[in-house]
């Protein structure tokens, strides 16, 4: 498929769907969006820049509470607390990356896994402030001109929207000098020295911009539901978006959203069938990053090449 | 002062689990230049297959060695089937041994449920009193099992020939190669030690320490620091690590607060390595590469 009928077709098959009025369906789709956020972060932090995070799922979490809380204690706007959210969560993924990007490889995985389990661990413990296990209830709704922005079919709209927006600024930036300066880091981090990168703050800039994606997506998600609690921004959640990004290949913006439909509509038909999903999802990882590291889409299509390239050859052989 | 040595007494036991679990995050990263993210869940379902081997009607002996067993030739089979075919990429092997980690919890959700799984100390509950420090007998299992397997690995390590063409395959694998060490069966040795060591580990902390679906994870981080805090690689290092680790967390949990015995962890861990990548014992320059 030609790059620029991407949009134009997702956006059809999304007016589609909110057309069905399928009320499942949307809700599905306004889960796979906010799960497309954080994705897209950790696709150019991972899949661009080369540098692993585990503790992804955190980021989310910090937006989510942030923006509810800022709601709730300060009395802020939604509107107000979300980008105000965004910023924290970036600001507190830069911090983290000052911290961790001195680390590479196994150091870094495990490093990134630490700080995002303490930060579950915060949100668990630090009861006065988060509601501990309980989470916060009532958190308050988008609106605009008095109308309530919560169900689901309003939410479809403005979520898809910020997603195909993100995923199109980070389409810019990665073909931009900067984009090209990620993937040398990626690459060598030497050679990217050697010809005047500064890897360490391009590390933390990317690091940044994955919080912000995160920590936006986590807001939504939490004046979407207006309820939080930390279970769903424990470790499990960081390996699920490590899955989607993997299953797209890492690097190919558009790919994410197809791990994003890809696992969430697994999830879904595994539901029937009790806590399986948890080990498809390993085995998913395990297959994937052993027979397709280009992608699910890249390995399929080549095992399609292989067979009809195969066919071919026999067919001329034949003749 | 008796206070301060209970303290220690207990952390002393938990540090010799996450000494045995340290060590068999060395013995697979030495041959295969991977750290194995699913370390901490081999000792999880080692645990909990004996629990169910039990609860089948197996005598204890025997349902703890053969869980064990099954355990390490598990992880054989991991090396062949996810590790050996993907490389030596570090992100790859990264990702691939989480994905068996979370397909290992997984499972063990479907067969043995969220619950934590009993099981029975080896000898009795009656606490023994040691001059003033009262320690479980189960604890007396843990240091005596751990010191004998400790004592075992090492002499296996450097006395027999295939431990000392494992050793040497983890120093130069090209080099061992050359000279006819077969590099995939000490690949696939080192997946079965650290499975095996691992597994033992989980069994015998099991009956002080509730297990359940996800406790390998928490087991597998703390292993891993230790193993930082020794200085990666080192085997001698990684059980040092685990003891400084598991002392540490018992006191800070003594004199601070229980709440801070997993912070202590990574605390350490992020000191560590901001601080001296390389640990106690040090080993600097593998660490940075």
């Amino acid at each position: 498929m030609k790059k620029q009928f991407v949009i134009p077709a997702i956006v059809v098959l999304l007016a589609l769907v909110l057309a069905s009025g399928n009320a499942y369906l949307i809700n599905l789709c306004v889960v796979a969006a906010m799960t497309t956020l954080p994705a897209v972060g950790l696709s150019l932090l991972m899949g661009y820049t080369g540098q692993i995070s585990l503790g992804h799922a955190a980021f989310v979490g910090l937006g989510a509470y942030a923006s509810a809380l800022l709601c709730k204690s300060l009395g802020l706007n939604p509107w107000l607390a979300i980008p105000l959210a965004t910023a924290l969560s970036a600001v507190a993924a830069w911090c983290i990356g000052w911290l961790v990007f001195r680390l590479r490889g196994h150091h870094l995985a495990m490093a990134t896994l630490a700080f995002g389990i303490i930060i579950h661990v915060a949100m668990v413990e630090w009861r006065g402030l988060t509601g501990g296990q309980d989470g916060l209830a009532d958190v308050p709704s988008l609106q605009v001109l008095g109308f309530d922005l919560r169900s689901d079919a309003a939410m479809f709209c403005i979520a898809w929207a910020a997603c195909l927006l993100a995923i199109v600024l980070a389409g810019n930036l990665v073909r931009s000098p900067f984009g090209f300066a990620m993937r040398t880091v990626a690459e060598n981090e030497a050679v990217a020295g050697s010809i005047g990168i500064a890897s360490a703050s391009l590390k933390r800039k990317v690091m940044a911009m994955g919080g912000a994606y995160a920590g936006f997506g986590g807001a939504l998600y939490a004046h979407w539901l207006g309820y939080i609690s930390p279970g769903p921004f424990d470790v499990g959640y960081s390996v699920r978006l490590l899955l989607i990004v993997a299953l797209g290949g890492f690097s190919g913006l558009w790919s994410v959203v197809f791990g994003v439909f890809f696992v969430v509509i697994t999830s879904e038909a595994l539901k029937p069938f009790g806590r399986f999903d948890v080990v498809i999802y390993g085995v998913l990882l395990v297959f994937v990053m052993v027979r397709c590291p280009q992608g699910l889409l890249a390995g399929l299509h080549q095992l399609f090449d292989r067979l009809s390239g195969g066919a071919r050859r026999r067919a001329g052989s034949d003749a | 002062m008796t206070e301060f040595l209970q303290y220690l007494a207990s952390g002393l036991v938990v540090g010799c689990i996450y000494g045995l679990v340290a060590v068999g995050f060395t013995a697979v990263y030495n041959v295969t230049g991977i750290v194995n993210f699913s370390q901490g869940d081999m000792s999880m379902l080692g645990a909990l297959g004996a629990v169910g081997l039990i609860g089948l009607g197996l005598p204890m002996p025997v349902a703890l060695l053969v869980s064990v067993l099954v355990v390490g030739l598990l992880g054989i089979a991991v090396e062949r089937i996810a590790i050996r075919p993907a490389g030596s990429d570090v992100l790859r092997g990264i990702i691939i041994t989480i994905g068996i980690g979370v397909a290992l919890q997984g499972i063990a959700v479907i067969v043995w449920g969220t619950d934590a799984q009993p099981l029975p100390a080896f000898s009795g509950e009656t606490p023994i009193d040691m001059g003033g420090v009262t320690v479980p007998p189960q604890a007396l299992w843990v240091l005596g099992c751990a010191a004998a397997l400790m004592l075992a690995l090492y002499v296996f390590y450097t006395k027999t020939y295939i431990g000392k063409a494992f050793r040497a395959c983890a120093m130069n694998p090209k080099a061992a190669g050359l000279m006819g060490i077969p590099n995939t069966a000490m690949r696939a040795i080192g997946f079965f030690l650290s499975s095996l060591v691992g597994a033992i580990a989980g069994v015998i902390v099991a009956p002080v320490a509730l297990m359940q679906y996800d406790t390998g994870v928490f087991l597998g981080i703390k292993g891993f620091v230790a193993c930082i805090i020794g200085g990666f690689g080192n085997p001698i290092g990684a059980a040092l690590g685990g003891l400084v680790l598991g002392s540490l967390e018992s006191l800070s949990t003594g004199y601070l607060s229980s709440g801070f015995k997993n912070a202590i962890a990574f605390v350490v861990l992020l000191g560590f390595l901001f601080l001296r990548p390389g640990g106690i014992l040090g080993e600097m320059d593998t660490v940075k590469r």
